[in-house]
């Protein structure tokens, strides 16, 4: 079978001492990030964007992935032992597990989200061999149309739907287009906002918006807003799980990968909705005793549920971003930037043209979560010790990697300045409730979505309808139309239904 | 009503700031030549549609800020007010290391960085009600020996393992 023969390649390759070791040290770096309040996949992606010019293609995405996998398994750590979640996709495991916890099963906690992460991150990854693949050959057929009504579907998505206001989500996907503006025009040649400067003629640097706008920002606005005293650490108790555990967490954690799964294959922005999803139908499955301890004691299925779907999203991600190329996750968004600093556009044809790159990925995916298991089990004391770190050299620690990031890049003393600047911009931002993530998918989507829009254009001789003359193309557009205003209409309904009601019980 | 971190002052100067941003899309627009080939559109296209909709976003926001502030807002984390001194420290720290990199080397600047940095945190921390510090000026030098021990490794790292270029006080590649 041929995918069998690719998966193995893909095991060879991986498999070679130095690439398990990049896959080691991603996992290690991605759990460590993960545990770490203030800082995240994605930054520590950005941060890391620089070894991208000195090592091969396929060594650093097996070590970038490590990273963004492995900084879910961290993510619960701190959720449970801490109540703040190291990860927006651990929101969920935070309640329950702080619950358990504080009852003195943090152990146990602890052990379900990793067991569960394993499990659901590994069946995750058989499902992205199997459909990958497939989804690659449909791909191959869609044209630029298509592509730009996905790119359109997943501004819409990561802008309008997921903050809590469309119009500050708006701003932040127009001003990351904006950003994305800034360089040279790829289809004319034509420079764009570049005020003269050789340097802004490739663009500005992710890694430099990122950085800024999730680290930088992060420390200027813990030492603006969250000095205090530190927050009390739960007691780690044995991690252990009794047969009773086994028993309940078996069911949640298949729940939370059905649930999960499919929610990372199209851009709804990561995995807070499947978290919440699987942590709503588990406590709807739960019954008798444990069903009380929902929100009381804590319920071991409120943790297994929802971090199994945290891991099956984060990993289901790899399948929009490698066979489409567009983004669904803010890390997503820069391990794309990772793709193109090699030349390489993630796409349908990456699995003809970097089969070998593809397939070490995936097989190192499942050689990650086995190291991440072992990692997260019975080292977990070790990480649990990276919480004691004291927040002002935490924060001030991640300006040290900021500045490697971002001056590693391209060796300019401007950039750090630039660097600052963008981290006030994100202490606004993040002040005044502006969303982040579609500043970095809009900066980097945008030119591609250009791109494409104008290759649709040619393709239909300068006509507009070339975009609702093609089926897959109208349909997607239909899409994008629903995901935007059906929400508002059922809003509108619901509210006056709802004061239809009001009325009623007032006349009566 | 004012909400936290919701005063209407900033919100407005938000606003504005959105529309000098949009000016700023929507004048390099004018100058982009239209020419299309066989597309429809031009490289001044969507310059031109990301400046209008910045344009839009920006009245609507400034509407928002001066009719009750914006609409479905979190509250954000952490005190009422910012804590500018610390701010301060931190903001010298990031600013500093941005003019001395290349002068005095990456190791150097960097555990400047950190020492402000931490320094301002510290003080942030005791805003919030921890216990003083004590000998204000060999805390900091004790940081900045932090600050190298975290940096010098970091360094060697990029330079040595990695062959990622980075400023050296001199040119041996140890500091």
């Amino acid at each position: 079978m041929d995918l069998w023969n690719q998966l193995l390649l893909g095991f060879a390759t991986a498999a070679t001492p130095i690439n398990l070791l990049w896959c080691f040290v991603g996992c290690a770096v991605g759990t460590a990030v993960g545990v770490l309040p203030g800082i995240g996949p994605a930054v520590a992606v950005a941060m890391l964007l620089p070894i991208t010019t000195k090592v091969d293609a396929t060594a650093s995405m097996i070590f970038f992935a490590g990273i963004y996998y492995g900084a879910m398994y961290g993510g619960s750590t701190t959720s449970i032992l801490l109540n703040t979640p190291g990860e927006t996709g651990s929101m969920i495991t935070a309640m329950e597990g702080n619950k358990m916890a504080k009852s003195g099963r943090a152990g146990a906690a602890l052990a379900t989200s990793a067991v569960g992460s394993f499990i659901a991150g590994t069946i995750a990854t058989v499902l992205v061999t199997m459909f990958a693949p497939l989804l690659a050959d449909f791909a191959v057929k869609l044209g630029p149309p298509e592509y730009f009504m996905l790119m359109v579907l997943a501004f819409t998505t990561v802008s309008a739907v997921l903050g809590r206001s469309t119009l500050r989500g708006m701003v932040a996907l127009f001003v990351g287009l904006a950003a994305g503006l800034i360089g040279m025009d790829q289809i004319s040649g034509q420079a764009r906002y570049t005020a003269g400067v050789p340097e802004l003629l490739d663009g500005i640097e992710i890694v430099l918006v990122a950085v800024g706008l999730f680290a930088v920002a992060e420390a200027l606005y813990a030492v603006l807003y969250e000095g205090g005293p530190p927050e009390t650490q739960n007691k780690l108790s044995r991690v252990h799980m009794s047969r009773s555990d086994w028993r309940r967490s078996w069911p949640a954690w298949l729940r939370g990968t059905v649930i999960g799964f499919p929610f990372g294959t199209i851009p709804a922005g990561g995995s807070e909705i499947p978290t919440f999803l699987s942590y709503a139908a588990e406590k709807k499955f739960a019954k008798g005793e444990n069903l009380d301890e929902f929100g009381t004691r804590g319920a071991i299925e409120g943790v297994a549920g929802p971090e199994a779907a945290n891991n099956a999203a984060i990993t289901a991600t790899l399948i929009p971003l490698l066979t489409l190329g567009i983004p669904t996750s803010n890390t997503a968004a820069i391990l794309l930037g990772a793709f193109q600093n090699y030349g390489i556009q993630p796409g349908p044809q990456l699995f003809t043209t970097s089969a070998d790159l593809v397939w070490a990925l995936i097989a190192s995916l499942y050689i990650g979560n086995v190291m991440l298991l072992i990692l997260n089990l019975p080292l977990v004391g070790l990480w649990v010790k990276l919480l004691k770190i004291p927040k002002p050299y935490l924060y001030a620690g991640i300006l040290i990697f900021a500045t490697v990031g971002v001056y590693g890049m391209r060796q300019s003393a401007f950039d750090l300045v630039l660097l600052y600047a963008i981290g006030l911009v994100g202490v606004v931002m993040r002040r005044y409730d502006f969303p982040t993530a579609p500043v970095v998918v809009g900066m980097i989507l945008g030119p591609l979505a250009e791109a494409q829009m104008r290759n649709a254009l040619s393709m239909g001789e300068g006509s507009w309808l070339i975009f609702v003359e093609r089926p897959m193309s109208a349909t997607l557009l239909a899409v994008v139309l629903a995901v935007l205003l059906l929400p508002r209409i059922l809003r509108r309904f619901s509210a006056s239904s709802s004061s239809a009601i009001a009325k009623r019980r007032k006349a009566t | 009503m004012i909400r936290r971190g919701g005063a209407p002052g900033p919100q407005t100067l938000i606003g504005i700031g959105l529309l000098a941003v949009a000016a700023v899309v929507i004048i390099g627009a004018i100058d982009f030549p239209s020419s299309s080939g066989y597309s429809g559109v031009g490289p001044n296209f969507l310059p031109w549609v990301v400046g209008i909709a910045l344009l839009l976003c920006g009245v609507l926001v400034l509407w928002q800020a001066r009719t009750g502030g914006y609409r479905h807002m979190q509250e954000p984390t952490g005190a009422d007010h910012g804590y500018w001194p610390g701010f301060g420290w931190m903001s010298a720290g990031l600013l500093a290391n941005a003019a001395l990199i290349t002068t005095i080397g990456f190791i150097l600047s960097c555990s400047l960085c950190f020492a402000l940095a931490v320094r301002g945190l510290r003080h942030a921390d005791r805003h919030g009600g921890v216990a003083p510090v004590r000998g204000e000026l060999a805390q900091t030098m004790r940081d900045l020996l932090i600050g190298m021990a975290i940096a010098a490794p970091v360094y060697w790292m990029f330079t040595k393992l990695l062959a990622i270029n980075l400023p050296g006080l001199t040119s041996t590649g140890w500091i």
